[in-house]
């Protein structure tokens, strides 16, 4: 007899199977715990005092406080201002690129024309570029126009990053959505744009949220261009993390506290919508 | 005047945007590889210098070559490995229940986690003095006790591979998960009740429907191998030495450190030349759907 893992009535699972079936469940419990161990450890350390960081002897049981948290707001590191700078970037670009994403991918989705597919892939493959091609041209680009260091150059070069990626989602959730109301719409006279505003973006309202979440994650991670544009006044979180790295050595217990506040928001943003973010990563390279 | 068509309002605002924000830059990098500019000791561009740049980079720059050669061990290995291990946490994952429904949601947190931040966490995980894995692992294997991972070439590419794959591979379970529920359960089950094993189920039935799934996953992973950049900054910063200074990462070395822009230029084209050959892969994957 071979093992088969269908429950059919009546059939008693073999050794072999209940072996089988638990070592599965091990290995599931290995990854969970592969993914989460990091991710505590990571946190604990942001509140523990050094000496408690710097000595695996006190790995577990330490004296828990806050004073990495306070830390990093305050001079030199302030991370306030790079927070509201973080801010600031992911939510401008996210303002500019979902509109402009969602009436493209109306067009993408309802109209048929000329080259459409090779239009669209090419958008798509314009985020095949590394940033450390572009990144120069860019640096040069903005030193000229003066916007060196300022959060205009970070919104506009996040602006082209997420618009393709969005523009590809929202197309996704837009194709989901059934023609029949929007063409009965038209028939009755509605305007194009009233159909569009009133009938599609609510239809099509999970994805475009998804969308914007995705984009706003993409911003508030993105560390080349940050690196590189932005020198003291626009300078991002992810930036303000490898400020730790001093002369005095790595400060491990700030990098940590520092980790937390780049990582919670976006923790809890796509755990918001985990269920379309899963449908949507999962369906849109596949399509 | 022929009226404009409706489509074309719609789309001009985002395709004028991304090509004028693409286009730009891949000119410019063009023109700027065919000129010597060395930003140390010029605020302009210099003297035109034909394909010099693109000489000396292909026959006379070791460096190049051992960036090369970097980003071969690190794309062939993060590309493979972030695969397999994908496809096994998929299919581990693939029977409906509890435990995998909670596990899903648990991958979407690297996937969002600042890759900056993951190299940062995995520098300090492999500490040889306090790191946790350091100290862990060395309980598993005596024989990397006391070694310090980011002074050696190897354990230093893999410490860049490992955080790599930890931050990608749970994205990719969810992809090849999107995969595997596109395949219809009878053939499966068909299959099991003719007597079939675990392993040839696989093989012979989930493996062949699984493929174009799997061949977009190599080749969206690959692109994104190439162009990494952020973990490798953080982790290992390149070294030691040179030994894992992939290509993204010698194309920044060169302009912002070296401020060779010219020469910078030129190497940043043979990456793309790369990505492109991996993007026309890609697109003729879609395509032929």
């Amino acid at each position: 007899m071979t093992s088969t893992s269908i429950p059919i009535p009546g059939y008693q699972p073999t050794l072999e199977n209940r072996l089988w079936t638990f070592v599965q469940q091990a290995l599931i419990l290995l990854l969970i715990s592969s993914i989460i161990l990091p991710i505590f450890w990571m946190t604990i350390t942001a509140f523990k005092w050094p000496r408690d960081v710097y000595s695996l002897n006190s790995a577990i049981w330490f004296e828990p406080t806050l004073t990495n948290m306070v830390t990093v707001f305050q001079h030199p590191w302030n991370l306030g201002n790079k927070i509201l700078n973080s801010i600031a970037v992911a939510s401008g670009a996210v303002a500019l690129a979902i509109p402009m994403a969602t009436l493209a991918a109306y067009a993408f989705s309802r109209y048929e024309f000329r080259l459409k597919k090779t239009i669209f892939l090419t958008v798509i493959a314009s985020q095949f570029l590394p940033g450390a091609v572009v990144v120069l041209p860019y640096f040069l680009m903005f030193k000229k126009l003066g916007l060196l260091d300022t959060r205009t150059a970070l919104i506009l070069i996040n602006l082209s990053i997420v618009l393709p990626y969005a523009i590809w989602m929202i197309k996704g959730f837009i194709d989901a959505v059934p023609i029949e109301i929007e063409e009965s719409a038209l028939v009755d006279g509605a305007p194009r744009w009233r159909v569009l505003a009133e009938i599609v973006v609510p239809a099509a309202i999970p994805g475009i949220i998804t969308a914007a979440i995705f984009s706003f994650t993409l911003t508030w991670n993105e560390f080349l261009f940050a690196l590189i544009l932005s020198k003291q006044d626009a300078l991002t979180l992810p930036i303000g993390l490898i400020g730790f790295r001093t002369d005095r050595g790595d400060l491990w217990e700030l990098m940590a506290a520092g980790g937390i506040l780049i990582t919670t928001p976006m923790f809890i943003l796509s755990l918001l919508v985990h269920r379309q973010f899963i449908g949507s990563l999962t369906a849109g390279s596949v399509r | 005047m022929k009226r404009i068509p409706a489509y074309v309002w719609l789309l001009a605002p985002a395709l004028l945007f991304v090509a004028a924000m693409a286009l730009f830059p891949l000119l410019y990098s063009l023109v700027l590889s065919f000129r010597e500019w060395k930003l140390a000791q010029s605020d302009v561009p210099g003297q035109w210098v034909g394909l010099d740049n693109y000489w000396y980079l292909l026959t006379d720059d070791p460096e190049l070559m051992e960036s090369l050669w970097a980003t071969l061990i690190f794309v062939g290995f993060d590309v493979a490995l972030t695969v397999l291990a994908a496809l096994c946490a998929a299919l581990l994952l693939q029977k409906p229940s509890r435990m995998s429904t909670f596990t899903r949601i648990l991958l979407i947190l690297p996937f969002v986690m600042s890759p900056a931040l993951i190299g940062i966490s995995f520098r300090f995980f492999l500490n040889p003095e306090f790191g946790i894995l350091q100290f862990l692992l060395s309980l598993v294997i005596p024989a990397l006790d006391g070694r310090i991972w980011l002074a050696d070439r190897w354990l230093s590419m893999t410490a860049v591979i490992t955080s790599d794959i930890w931050h990608w591979a749970p994205y990719m379970t969810l992809v090849i998960l999107g995969g595997l529920a596109s395949i219809p359960k009878e053939t499966q089950e068909a299959a099991q009740i003719d007597g079939a094993s675990h392993w040839q189920v696989f093989k012979d039935v989930t493996f062949p429907q699984l493929k174009p799934v799997l061949g977009i996953v190599l080749v969206l992973k690959t692109v994104f191998a190439l162009k990494a950049f952020d973990t490798i900054f953080t982790l290992s910063n390149g070294g030691p030495g040179t030994s894992t200074q992939t290509l993204a990462y010698f194309v920044y070395h060169t302009a912002f450190h070296y401020y060779d822009l010219g020469y910078a230029a030129a190497a940043a084209y043979l990456l793309t030349a790369l990505l492109m050959i991996c993007s026309f892969f890609y697109l003729r994957l879609i395509f032929k759907k």
